[in-house]
Parts: C-alpha cells; sequence; structure tokens
C-alpha cells in the first residue's frame, strides 16, 4: 500500500526544476501585481517564430531568450473617463507604471535567480515602428485579443490596457493564449447585426470622415477589419511629436516675420512643445473608440 | 448622515493620509469641492469631474535640506520638480477607485488651455489647511515652508479641513524686519521697484498689500524651458547670418533649453531665490 502511495505521489509530483520555475513564476506575478500592474502573462519566445520576421524575435534582441514576461496596467483611472474636459483623460491616461513594474521584474530576475532580464524596447527606433511590438506580447502572453478598434488589444477584464515587457533567459512556465476573441462582445454582435456597425465603428466611421470599419462574420467573429492608421495619428496625438513637427516646418516655412513670431508663441505650438516636455502626460489625444467599448466597462462603473 | 457614516468617512481620511505619508508625502489634507467659490469657471472640481464631493491635496516633495545648502545653483534648477508629487497623487487615486469604489482624478501638473492650469492646486491647498498664500507666490506651510502640492478630484465624501487660522506668512522674523526696513526677506531680494517681482506692505502683522510680476518672474524662473525654447526660437528664425543663427543652435542655452524640456521632470523652474530667504520652514533645511 505504501509502495503504491509513494509511486503515486512520484507520478503527481512535479520534478524538481520545474517547481522551481513554478514557484519563481508565481513570484514574478505577485511582485508584479503588488507593484501596480494589473495583470500578467509570459509567453515562450518561440511563439513569435510564427508572427515576427527573424532579426526582431525576443531572442534576436536578447541572445538567448528563453521567455517574455508581460505586464498590463490600466490607464486613466475611472474618474478621467468621466471628465467633461477631454483635456483631463489625455494628461491622466498614462503614468509609466508598466515601466516601472517591468523594471523592477527584471531586476528581481537578474540579482535573484541570476539570468540575464531587460526590458523589451518599446518606443520607435526607426521611423514610427518599434522596435517591439507590445500588442503582439501582449496577445502571446494570453493578456488579451486584437480589437476592431485601431487593434487595440484589449483584455477580457479589463478593456484597454497598457504594456511592458521583459525578455529573459530564465525559463518559465508560460501562459495560454487566450482561446475566445475579447472583441467582439456579445453586445457589440447585437449592434452589428441591429445596424450594420460596432459602436466603436459608429464612432468613428472610415466612410464618413473616421478611422474605423471591419465586418462580423456568420460565427461571430471579427471577419475583416480596416483601421485608417494616418487619419488616427492625426487626431490622437493632436499635440506630441508628430504635431511639434508639423507645426516646426509651418514656422520654418513663414515668411513673414510677425506671423511666425505667432505660430511660435501660440497656444497651439505652446501644447505642442509641452507635450513632448511632459511627454508621458499627454501621448494620447482621442480615446473616443474605447470610451464607447463595453469590454472593461464594469471596471470603470465605481460611485 | 449617521454616526456609522461618519466614523467611515473619518476612517477613510486616516487611511488615505496615512497612504500619502507612506508615499512620501510631508502634509494632507481635504477640502470641499463646493469651496472653490473664487475658482475661474471651468476650473472648479464639480466642472472637472461631474458629482466631485472632495479635493484630497498632498504637499510634499520638497527641496531637500542638502539641496538648499548646494553652492551650485543649478543643482537645485534639476533635482526640485512637481514630478514625485504628482506620483504620490495616482496611488491616491488608484487607491480610492480600487478600494473604495468611487471616482477618483489626480490633476496634472501642466496647463491646459492658453497656459491655464486645469486647477488651481495653490487655492486648493490653502482651502485643505495645507498652507496659506505668501507674500513671495508659493502656499507655505507653517511648518514645512515650501513644498510642491497635488490634487485628487474623487466623489467619495470625506471630512473637510479647514484653511489655517493663523497665515504661515508673513513669519515673525519677517514681521520684525519690516518694523525696522519696510521689507521683507523675500521682497529685499526680489524687489518689485528695483527690477525684480516682489512687493507688498505689512500691517498688524498680517499680508495687506501684495505685489507680483508674473512676467517678470516667468523670465527669471522658466529661462531655460518651453517659454526660453520659444524665445530661443523666434531669434534663430529672425537670424538672416547663417553662421550666428548656427551658433544660436549650438549655444549653450539652447542647449540646456532641450535638455530642461526633453527631461521636463528635472528643470522646470530655475530660480528659488526669494524661498531660500524665507524663514517659514527653514528649521527643515538645518541640518548636520
Amino acid at each position: 500500500m505504501s509502495n503504491l502511495a509513494e509511486l503515486v505521489r512520484a507520478a503527481l509530483a512535479p520534478d524538481a526544476e520545474t517547481a522551481i520555475a513554478m514557484a519563481r513564476a508565481d513570484e514574478l506575478r505577485k511582485l508584479a501585481l503588488t507593484s501596480g500592474v494589473d495583470v500578467v502573462g509570459i509567453a515562450p519566445v518561440e511563439r513569435w517564430d510564427e508572427f515576427v520576421p527573424p532579426g526582431a524575435r525576443p531572442y534576436d534582441i536578447l541572445p538567448g531568450a528563453k521567455s517574455v514576461v508581460v505586464v498590463g496596467v490600466r490607464g486613466p483611472s475611472a474618474g478621467a473617463w468621466q471628465s467633461p474636459d477631454h483635456r483631463l483623460i489625455e494628461m491622466n491616461g498614462y503614468d509609466f507604471a508598466n515601466d516601472r513594474v517591468i523594471h523592477l521584474v527584471a531586476d528581481h530576475i537578474e540579482q535573484e535567480y541570476g539570468y540575464q532580464a531587460i526590458q523589451a524596447p518599446g518606443l520607435p527606433v526607426g521611423g514610427h515602428q518599434p522596435a517591439f511590438s507590445m500588442m503582439l506580447a501582449a496577445v502571446l502572453a494570453g493578456l488579451g485579443t486584437r480589437s476592431f478598434a485601431a487593434n487595440i488589444i484589449l483584455n477580457p477584464q479589463y478593456g484597454l490596457l497598457y504594456y511592458s515587457a521583459c525578455l529573459t533567459t530564465l525559463t518559465l512556465p508560460v501562459d495560454p493564449m487566450l482561446e475566445q476573441d475579447v472583441c467582439p462582445a456579445p453586445m457589440c454582435v447585437q449592434v452589428y447585426k441591429a445596424g450594420g456597425r460596432t459602436p466603436c465603428q459608429a464612432a468613428c466611421p472610415s466612410d464618413d470622415g473616421g478611422c474605423l470599419h471591419g465586418t462580423i462574420g456568420p460565427d461571430n467573429r471579427i471577419e475583416s477589419t480596416y483601421y485608417d492608421r494616418e487619419r488616427c495619428v492625426s487626431r490622437a496625438m493632436n499635440f506630441g511629436i508628430n504635431s511639434f513637427q508639423k507645426a516646426l516646418e509651418q514656422i520654418a516655412n513663414e515668411d513673414d516675420d510677425e506671423r511666425r513670431r505667432m505660430m511660435i508663441h501660440s497656444d497651439f505650438f505652446t501644447r505642442s512643445a509641452s507635450a513632448i516636455a511632459f511627454y508621458k502626460e499627454s501621448v494620447a489625444q482621442c480615446f473616443e473608440c474605447m470610451r464607447v467599448c463595453p469590454i472593461g466597462r464594469a471596471e470603470r462603473k465605481l460611485k | 448622515m449617521s454616526a456609522a457614516d461618519l466614523d467611515l468617512m473619518e476612517a477613510h481620511k486616516r487611511e488615505l493620509g496615512e497612504l500619502a505619508k507612506k508615499a512620501g508625502a510631508l502634509v494632507s489634507g481635504v477640502a470641499d469641492a463646493n469651496a472653490f467659490t473664487a475658482a475661474m469657471e471651468g476650473q472648479r472640481p464639480g466642472e472637472l469631474l461631474p458629482g466631485c464631493k472632495t479635493v484630497f491635496v498632498l504637499g510634499g516633495a520638497q527641496p531637500r535640506a542638502g539641496d538648499w545648502a548646494s553652492p551650485s545653483y543649478r543643482h537645485m534648477e534639476t533635482t526640485s520638480t512637481s514630478d514625485r508629487v504628482t506620483a504620490m497623487g495616482n496611488r491616491i487615486a488608484q487607491h480610492i477607485e480600487r478600494r473604495f469604489g468611487y471616482y477618483a482624478v489626480t490633476i496634472p501638473p501642466g496647463v491646459d488651455r492658453a497656459r491655464r492650469p486645469f486647477l488651481n492646486i495653490a487655492l486648493a491647498a490653502e482651502l485643505a489647511g495645507c498652507g496659506s498664500p505668501s507674500l513671495a507666490g508659493p502656499v507655505l506651510h507653517p511648518q514645512f515652508g515650501f513644498m510642491y502640492y497635488t490634487a485628487v478630484l474623487t466623489t467619495l465624501p470625506l471630512p473637510v479641513d479647514a484653511p489655517l487660522s493663523t497665515p504661515a506668512c508673513p513669519a515673525p522674523e519677517c514681521v520684525s524686519m519690516w518694523d525696522e526696513l519696510g521689507t521683507t526677506p523675500c521682497m529685499a531680494t526680489c524687489p518689485i521697484d528695483d527690477g525684480g517681482c516682489l512687493g507688498g506692505k505689512l500691517e498688524g502683522g498680517r499680508v495687506k498689500e501684495r505685489r507680483y510680476d508674473v512676467a517678470r518672474c516667468t523670465t527669471r524662473v522658466q529661462t531655460s524651458f518651453i517659454p526660453g525654447f520659444q524665445k530661443a526660437l523666434e531669434a534663430v528664425f529672425d537670424e538672416p547670418e547663417k553662421e550666428k543663427r548656427k551658433m544660436i543652435l549650438y549655444s549653450s542655452q539652447f542647449t540646456r533649453t532641450l535638455w530642461s524640456m526633453s527631461y521636463s521632470n528635472v528643470s522646470q523652474g530655475q530660480c528659488f531665490e526669494c524661498m531660500r530667504v524665507c524663514p517659514v520652514g527653514s528649521t527643515q533645511r538645518n541640518l548636520l
């Protein structure tokens, strides 16, 4: 009898290496969640092979990388979504909590476990292309799926989140990717069937000056999407690097001294310069497709 | 409102005060959202957050004693900012929403349209009893003197604090100086009638009149921030000579301007002289 029990225990017990890896994954999750992020997911680097060309995979950025830890945080507070002053949500949208926490995760991996860990590069380093897609990382780590709304990755519980990722040579147990699409929500399917548009498409229709279009198939899943990125940039980034460059071009091309002076000291140029200086407080200025999105709305409904 | 409700409100306020302290705040207080009658239209709490009941104010992130002691005045420019206190505000807002389930929004430190702040944070600090206005301009706390403030608007009802019954400014030392010399330390260091920004009168140990040249102050406090950048850019485009234009673009002044903009959190203000001579809170700066 005791022999049988031992055999069963041995069969059920994970090997020591797996147990250590699982304990580390739990520890990292706990560290990240208690440090301020809302979700944590872990993906194996091989998942990138299918989607990303050679040269841009995690192990191309960190040689020997085995796992990618992805964290996500809610952006604007529920109070900011309530404010009738849209500028308040622009400037409260992002406080870099995800970046701060991913550094804690990377530090913990290097200092406690002795494996290499780096923050995955999130900002564009050539043109407008980031070196590493946080959107893809979030999908591959099982934290969300793409949506009709500008391809924004929606988390089933929170909707819009901001993501950061840590590449590491540490092998960790991984999370499954989501099996069910977050978008379209059942409510959006109904709205689409009744009016031919989802709430986000209705808020910003590409055939009426907006950015979004798409179709839902008979299986109630996304069949096709269209996103006018250029048009979206002109709205979502009124103030920031793009508008600064545009305004500077106009200023440089203005021959009339008096008009040039007016342009330099205008409210628009001041806000553009301010958006660069206070970069983290005004990354984007349009949240309308997300405002009408039902995913995560329950989390924004407070007293 | 029942006694249990009042107890709960007190408990919430206590919890937020403790969290603020843990996050690094020196002081915190609560202002009634309806008390902002002196604020401009569009800048009242209820107009920024519908249903706003209270404004939780935090103060701190002040220059450290070592910062004040540094003989390099440039050092102070690059270390004293509103960034740290805003991060504290975000923590409070997050706590209110996630723990108590009420709406909360932190007032950003930047400006809204036409260089106007979203909310007059100095007024919020005053109404929450976290300090009082001074002759020099900044809100001063009686014990800690100059510090940075942030405000969190919320629909959470909290017991409100009253403005200070005795203003922190003028300090007794300043009243004595006024009686003897007809000026105060801050006015003497930056006299409005002699190229400076500050003027005023004391009467009965209180501020009777205050004069402040905001435009002149801006040219000194923000020599290398956004206004400095715009001024330099204007000079660049007005300069017809190619070589001179290049000199302006690569000058120390323009380089500093770009540094202070891109690292905005490290160089928003460049003059602290009125606060350097202020006796309010100066004991906090006397360390070994």
